[in-house]
């Protein structure tokens, strides 16, 4: 005798519909054990790679640390100088992270400063923010060069370009001497001692001139053997070692150092 | 066989075949997405790949081949069809079901925000959820499995019988007489129908005639009917 199919149809269907009813609670009871928790590992970070102070403004330099398989892309941001308070936008540039805030004079007295901020970029294909805090050791960079040279009737006259963070007072110069860029080569003027002309720049981007009669009375190793270009040369080149005083806030620092100049008389290279 | 019920089986199948190169429903992103595959959900978080298995996806396919091979494999009774029915629907309830369990403990709010060294980073990872092919395959199955439930698998009308044969076989099968096959034809009691090119020939002891369908059937009822009627076996013809 075959079973009645309406039976059987009702037994498969409450079996069936069971079947689905345990699995949706089976299922609602193992979904803690089923699922993971994933975050990202080795995730790019932003680091203060340098800050240097100049008369033109400070310069941070942010670095971005892709220590793992996932590049970032920077693409805009902005950091605070926790110390001074100031808040800028960065500039790309060829992939370096660069925040320019302008010179204020706190920067004189600091020696390290805290940077926050957050530069957004893309990170493979995704929009990514990094928020970063660091603190880095400032670099206060002074320039000193000299720009132009002339002499005639024993006067000397340099052009020094100075670009300063603080007030300097250049000088005094100690050995210098003029001389031709030949071979054999020959002294235009030459003196050994200390010459105690000083001039005094203030902090920032100027040009100031050094005037130096050059005679004895600069001193007893005074040696001029002319006192205009020597005829027949035009390349010379000024060997200038001098003193520059740097009057910090908290003192100031007298470093020497050598300036030279090879010219050639009226123009050219 | 009924075409209705293979073109339900073919779907089931089809469905099924599908699934395993085409999610039925993910969530599609750049870094992370979520695709629901026949052995769970895998997630896909950057370089990281994970195949979270909900045990109620394993029940979405394992209803769709019931549904499917059901109705083929009990074709006595109707009730394979109302059966079949309910499988494709279950399927379809434990396929959202599924898809709730991702709303319920895989919940994902579009980004992710890890510690640095010096920080964090935060990144967007916006999704988009997306219903794949082989669902919209499961819903028509769910269509045509009700559909057939409701007309017992019969909605494509007569089948066309090219061969009179056939047509005279059915006739046999539907009254219950039994009937043997023979080389171009069928035998019941003393008379056989042959068939000679596009016509039929009835042979009675020693004489043949030419006759038309409708006389070879009402003959072989005729003979059928004088012997004892037997148990036979129409599909899905029982209530």
């Amino acid at each position: 005798m075959a079973p009645n199919p309406f039976k059987i149809t009702l037994l498969i269907s409450i079996l069936s519909i069971a079947i689905t009813l345990t699995l949706i609670w089976g299922t609602a009871q193992t979904a803690p054990n089923l699922i993971r928790y994933s975050t990202l590992s080795n995730a790019p970070y932003i680091k203060v790679e340098s800050i240097n102070v100049t008369s033109n403004g400070v310069y941070i330099r942010l670095a971005i640390i892709n220590n793992g398989a996932l590049a970032f892309t920077p693409t805009s941001g902005w950091v605070k100088v926790v110390e001074t308070g100031q808040v800028v936008n960065v500039t790309i540039i060829n992939g370096a992270v660069i925040a320019r805030p302008p010179l204020t004079p706190q920067w004189v007295n600091l020696a390290s400063v805290g940077v926050k901020g957050i530069v957004s970029g893309i990170l493979n294909g995704s929009r990514a923010y990094i928020a970063f805090f660091d603190v880095a050791p400032i670099h206060i960079i002074n320039t000193i060069g000299i720009t132009n040279v002339s002499y005639a009737d024993c006067v000397l006259n340099v052009t020094l370009s100075v670009n300063t963070v603080v007030p300097v007072v250049i000088g005094p110069i100690i050995n210098m001497s003029l001389f031709t860029v030949s071979t054999p080569g020959y002294y235009v003027f030459e003196t050994v001692g200390v010459v105690n002309t000083t001039v005094y720049a203030p902090a920032g981007s100027h040009n100031v001139t050094l005037t130096i009669r050059v005679s004895l009375a600069l001193g007893r190793y005074t040696y001029v053997y002319s006192c205009n270009y020597l005829s027949g040369f035009s390349k010379y080149t000024l060997w200038l070692p001098i003193g520059v005083t740097y009057m910090y806030p908290t003192g100031n620092v007298t470093n020497y150092t050598l300036l030279t100049k090879t010219f050639i008389v009226g123009g050219g290279s | 066989m009924r075409v209705e019920a293979l073109l339900q089986f073919a779907l089931a199948i089809a469905f099924i075949v599908l699934w395993v190169f085409v999610p039925t429903w993910s969530l599609s992103g750049v870094n992370y997405s979520v695709s629901l595959m026949p052995w769970g959900f895998v997630v896909r978080f950057f370089s990281e790949i994970h195949v979270i298995p909900p045990p109620t996806v394993y029940a979405v396919w394992l209803f769709a081949i019931d549904a499917g091979l059901l109705p083929l494999v009990w074709r006595r009774s109707r009730y394979s069809l109302y059966l079949a029915a309910l499988f494709s629907v279950l399927s379809l309830s434990m396929l959202m079901d599924t898809i709730l369990f991702q709303q319920r403990y895989l919940q994902f709010h579009g980004y992710t925000i890890a510690p640095t060294l010096t920080g964090y980073i935060y990144v967007s990872l916006p999704t988009k959820p997306v219903l794949g092919l082989p669902t919209y395959v499961l819903l028509a199955l769910t269509t045509l499995s009700i559909f057939n439930m409701a007309t017992r698998a019969r909605w494509l009308g007569a089948e066309a019988i090219e061969d009179p044969i056939v047509a005279v076989e059915r006739v046999l099968k539907a009254l219950h007489i039994e009937y043997s096959r023979i080389e171009g034809g069928v035998e019941v009691g003393g008379i056989k129908i042959t068939r000679q090119g596009s016509s039929l020939r009835l042979v009675r002891g020693s004489e043949a005639i030419e006759v038309d369908l409708k006389t070879a059937i009402i003959e072989t009822i005729k003979a059928g009917l004088k012997q004892p009627v037997s148990v036979g076996v129409v599909d899905y013809g029982e209530d």
